[in-house]
């Protein structure tokens, strides 16, 4: 080790508590960055492996019924490469254990052969045997993990209205199903919804549909256009009460994962930048300092022979000794929240295997950009340390010169106290460096506001969800639908209290290019269950005609209140009609239509039909009533607001508050290293100053008041700076989060700003009692000595 | 009436002080015995490492002994805690540094504010910086002073609160000798008009002639008390 190494070793050893702020806050954005980055590589890394290996399907329909032959004329549309046909159909699931019905959608595996696409992961067990009816189900990962199935357990389904027990022979994942939820939900529901597989005869045999098929997955060749070989398909299976063929972008479990590699690409970036740029700014203010205090000692290593070069070198691995410290940390804690947040995606996405992929070049880049942070930091006092001649530099440096503060000389001195002036004065004299740090100070308030806003977004979209929007305590679904008056069969339920209509049908949404695909609910116009919100937030009474969209659903379509768009109607006779937009509705899961109830009936021309019903329970014939809705085959579903509720909280909102957990301490971090850094760099300027005010009789608590009277001073300029600068950054950040099947609202409340200016305030504190502790050891005696 | 007939206000016996332990220790002060008074001028003399500057931490309560006693009228400093020597600092004593010690932001009116503030019975900063003859130069910070105007508005400082005791620890030793004389002018006029015991350490021996009494320390000890029946007037000084 050189000379000069080893200089650099002690005199790092002696500014460590500074130096590792500097690392800890460097860190802190590397490791999210690392953490995200390599999350978004893990997740399309395994989803394209996933895909190709087991041959995820580009284009998918669904359909009434067509016969087999009609496979050979979609594999015939010029593009399509390879077709798969087969049965998916929903039944009602009678789950041991369970005290409310289950939907299950039954797929069929192929008579001869394995699935040619969307072929099946075997966790454990085996397929059904695929020859005989043996009464045998493979069940997917999600709903039998939420329920300890394994192989040789049984479960009753009713197909077709007869209710036949199954035994499960193993457990399969499909890349169809990597996001195992009811198709239009946002969110899995484990509980209730699962995902089945079994032999093709048997299921279709169960259902009239032998020698035919309800369901078509198709890869395309290399250079088809999708939207050709879709509209292909269309024209074919139009006659076959086609519902409208897709690709995967509109696919659930695709977009639904898509969304979020989206998400984490939003958090990606701007956060770990803003994290960087004070570790930057930290980096400059350390080595300013550092170089200022070793003015001398650069003075006497030129006057020896040392070049400009080699003196700033050793400065530049002075903050470079920082940046690998703030690497490794970074890299670390990236890679271990990395694989705690890979553990917990297990949660939604289903993949054979989800392994915590490292992002190198992300690693790489990261060193570079610190590594330039560094040495864009200490560039600047580098150069200013070595243009001095040496004998110049040797020579005390010339005391500051202050002049009044701008406030004194607007005539309010008489009220400013000898510190307080101190303090002004100092602000005015480096005003860069005072700019900067109230910056770095803003920046550590503005972060602490993120994460607390996603908290409290959660919190809103709960209530908002389940108590404004939401009033029942199920819902209810019929297997077909059935007439108006079934509603009756609802309210002569154990327990109901109230029941209100609803139709559900599956319809295609068109504006201009744009299309989206979903369930158009039909509800009564003045409902008092299952309500429709508007951004108010007030309820929407459905006008008699007209279609009601999601905010975001109208964003993605282009079109606003008052346009007309087309609506196409996917079951049963095929309709185009032109409806107009008449109004938006406030949602956070998924994107929905509304339309009043009759209207809708009239536009189905099916007279008066409903899907289900939203009903209150009361709560002391709950289980009679759950009895009662397990008997009742006409039921396909029941979904329990509470459990659903439950599940909210259980997955996403424990998901999302893993992460505000993971950035609060990143953000508490930075706060508290900016400020103690700052404490420090002003107790090491103005020791002297302070050893003298101690010696002329100032207690330890006063020259105490001196110090941080010029931070408080910034943090109180910097605090509402820093609440604005959060507010955007939050906006911001849920800007990105805003997605079709994700979306949280803008929550900004006033303990969320108390917390970030508290937070803050407790930074301060502490980093004054640290730096006031530093004061102890201050020479005093130092003080008196001359300076030369 | 000879300063030497009222009671002292310290009382200095034995004082020790030793830096380090073991073979590391140093003595800085091997045994001081001496009485100071009120409305005395007292110069410490001496060479670099002689000690003089370990003795007037002590007397200013800015270090503990090892051994010895160290009284200040009915004040132990000797055993004295951190809080009891803060107030002692801020009561008792002015402090005059070689390097000013002025504090750069604020005016030459305002660093003297500054302790006046602390205290209960001080003088205006005005009158006290008129008796060190800045009233001209009030509200300069100081990097708009000389050295000599500097020292002059950290003696006004020093004495603003009326101090009983008066530290100088090299005053003119960053200054030349006009500007050296106006400061000890100053020293030397609010010793005699406030009655403040003044000590000045040095190392010029010339200064000898302007003090009551003069110690002469070597190694840590008082080598020699020599005792001047008349003080001479600084301008008369051998410069």
């Amino acid at each position: 080790m050189g000379l000069l190494d080893r200089k650099l070793r002690r005199d790092l050893i002696a500014i460590k508590s500074q130096a590792f702020a500097v690392a800890l806050v460097m860190a802190s954005g590397l490791a999210m960055m690392i953490m995200t980055r390599s999350l978004i590589l893990s997740l399309s890394t395994t989803r394209d492996t996933y895909y190709g290996q087991h041959h995820f399907a580009q284009v998918f329909a669904r359909l009434k019924r067509a016969p087999n032959s009609v496979a050979d004329e979609l594999a015939a549309i010029p593009g399509v490469a390879t077709v798969q046909t087969g049965i998916a159909i929903q039944v009602t699931l009678d789950v041991p254990g369970l005290d409310l019905p289950a939907v299950g959608l039954l797929n069929s595996l192929p008579e001869h052969g394995e699935l040619a696409l969307n072929r099946l992961y075997l966790r454990t067990g085996r397929l059904p045997a695929s020859r005989t009816s043996r009464r045998e189900l493979a069940v997917g990962e999600a709903f039998a993990e939420a329920h300890g199935l394994k192989p040789g357990d049984t479960l009753s389904a009713v197909l077709n209205g007869t209710r036949q027990t199954f035994t499960l022979t193993g457990i399969a994942l499909s890349p169809e199903f990597v996001f195992e939820a009811p198709p239009g939900a946002a969110l899995p529901d484990n509980k209730t919804y699962g995902v089945f597989w079994m032999p093709y005869k048997e299921l279709a045999t169960a259902f009239q549909l032998y020698g035919a098929f309800n369901n078509v997955a198709i890869t395309l060749t290399p250079g088809a256009s999708e939207g050709e070989v879709i509209a292909a398909v269309d024209r074919l299976l139009a006659p076959y009460g086609g519902r409208g063929a897709y690709g995967r972008e509109n696919h659930p479990s695709h977009r639904r994962l898509d969304d979020e590699i989206r998400v984490l690409q939003g958090l990606a970036v701007a956060f770990p930048l803003v994290f960087l740029s004070v570790a930057a700014f930290m980096t400059n203010s350390v080595m300013s300092r550092q170089i200022a205090l070793q003015r001398e000692q650069i003075a006497m290593l030129k006057a020896c022979g040392f070049s400009n070069r080699q003196v700033g070198f050793h400065y530049f691995k002075f903050s470079l000794a920082i940046v690998v410290v703030g690497i490794g940390l970074g890299a670390a804690g990236g890679i271990m929240l990395g694989h705690r947040l890979v553990d917990m995606y297990h949660l939604f996405f289903r993949f054979p295997q989800l392994e915590f992929m490292l992002d190198t070049r992300v690693l790489v880049t990261a060193t570079l950009v610190s590594a330039l942070a560094a040495f864009v930091g200490v560039a600047g006092a580098v150069r200013r340390a070595v243009r001095l001649p040496p004998a110049e530099a040797m020579r005390p440096e010339a005391p500051a010169s202050y002049r009044p503060a701008l406030a004194e000389r607007m005539g309010l001195a008489p009220w400013f106290s000898a510190s307080f002036r101190m303090a002004l004065r100092n602000i005015e004299r480096r005003p860069i460096r005072s700019a900067l740090t109230t910056l770095a100070l803003a920046l550590a308030t503005g972060i602490l506001i993120v994460p607390n806003s996603f908290r409290d977004g959660i919190a809103y979209v709960i209530d908002f969800q389940w108590d404004l929007v939401q009033r029942q305590t199920v819902t209810l679904s019929l297997v077909e639908p059935g007439p108006a008056r079934a509603i009756h069969s609802f309210r002569h339920l154990p327990g109901v209290m109230a029941v209100e209509p609803f139709r559900y049908v599956p319809v295609e949404l068109r504006a201009g290019p744009a299309l989206r695909r979903l369930m158009l609910q039909g509800l009564p116009a003045h409902g008092t269950l299952s309500r429709v919100i508007d951004s108010g937030p007030r309820q929407l009474v459905l006008p008699r005609r007209g279609i009601v969209l999601s905010a975001k659903l109208a964003e993605v379509l282009r079109v606003q209140p008052g346009d007309m768009m087309v609506v196409k109607v996917l079951e049963g006779e095929e309709r185009e009609l032109q409806v107009p937009v008449v109004g938006l509705a406030e949602d956070f899961a998924g994107t929905a239509a509304y339309m009043e109830l009759s209207a809708l009936n009239r536009l189905l021309l099916e007279g008066d039909r409903i899907s289900g019903a939203h009903a209150v329970v009361a709560s002391n014939q709950w289980r009679e009533f759950l009895r009662a809705v397990k008997a009742t085959p006409q039921f396909a579903g029941c979904v329990i607001k509470a459990s659903v509720r439950e599940g909210f909280r259980q997955t996403t909102a424990e998901s999302i508050g893993l992460i505000q957990k993971i950035y609060m301490l990143f953000a508490t971090i930075v706060a508290f290293g900016i400020i103690y850094n700052s404490a420090r760099i002003s107790l090491s300027e103005r020791a002297r100053e302070l050893a003298t005010l101690r010696v002329l009789g100032f207690t330890r608590g006063e020259v105490g008041a001196v110090l941080v009277g010029e931070l408080v001073l910034l943090t109180l300029v910097a605090l509402p700076i820093g609440l604005l600068l959060g507010s955007g950054f939050a906006a911001g950040i849920i800007t990105t989060v805003n997605t079709e099947t994700v979306r949280l609202p803008l929550v900004l409340t006033p303990a969320n700003y108390a917390s970030a200016v508290l937070t803050v305030a407790a930074a301060s504190a502490l980093s004054a009692l640290l730096a006031a502790r530093k004061l102890a050891d201050i020479d005093l005696v130092s003080a008196l000595k001359a300076v030369d | 009436m000879s300063p030497a007939a009222t009671s002292p206000l310290f009382r200095v016996r034995g004082l020790a002080r030793v830096y380090g332990e073991g073979l590391a220790a140093v003595s800085a002060l091997a045994g001081v015995d001496f009485d100071l008074h009120a409305r005395e001028l007292v110069v410490l003399l001496g060479a670099s490492g002689s000690g003089k500057s370990t003795l007037l931490n002590q007397l200013g309560g800015l270090d503990s002994p090892t051994h010895g006693s160290l009284q200040y009228r009915d004040w132990d400093l000797g055993h004295a805690g951190e809080a009891e020597l803060t107030q002692f600092r801020r009561n008792v004593v002015g402090f005059v540094f070689q390097a000013y010690n002025l504090i750069p932001s604020l005016t030459a009116r305002e660093n003297v504010a500054l302790i006046t503030e602390l205290c209960a019975d001080p003088m205006a900063p005005e009158e006290a910086l008129h008796l060190v003859g800045l009233s001209e130069r009030m509200d300069h910070f100081p990097a708009q002073l000389s050295g000599g105007e500097q020292q002059r508005v950290a003696i006004a400082r020093a004495i603003a609160k009326r101090p009983e005791v008066l530290l100088c620890d090299e005053p003119t030793g960053a200054l030349d000798v006009h500007t050296g004389i106006t400061v000890l002018e100053a020293i030397e006029r609010i010793n005699r008009e406030l009655g403040t015991l003044a000590v000045i350490i040095t190392h010029n021996a010339i200064l000898a002639d302007m003090a009551d009494r003069v110690f002469t320390l070597s190694d840590g000890r008082i080598i020699h008390e020599r005792v001047n029946t008349r003080r001479g007037s600084v301008r008369d000084l051998a410069w």
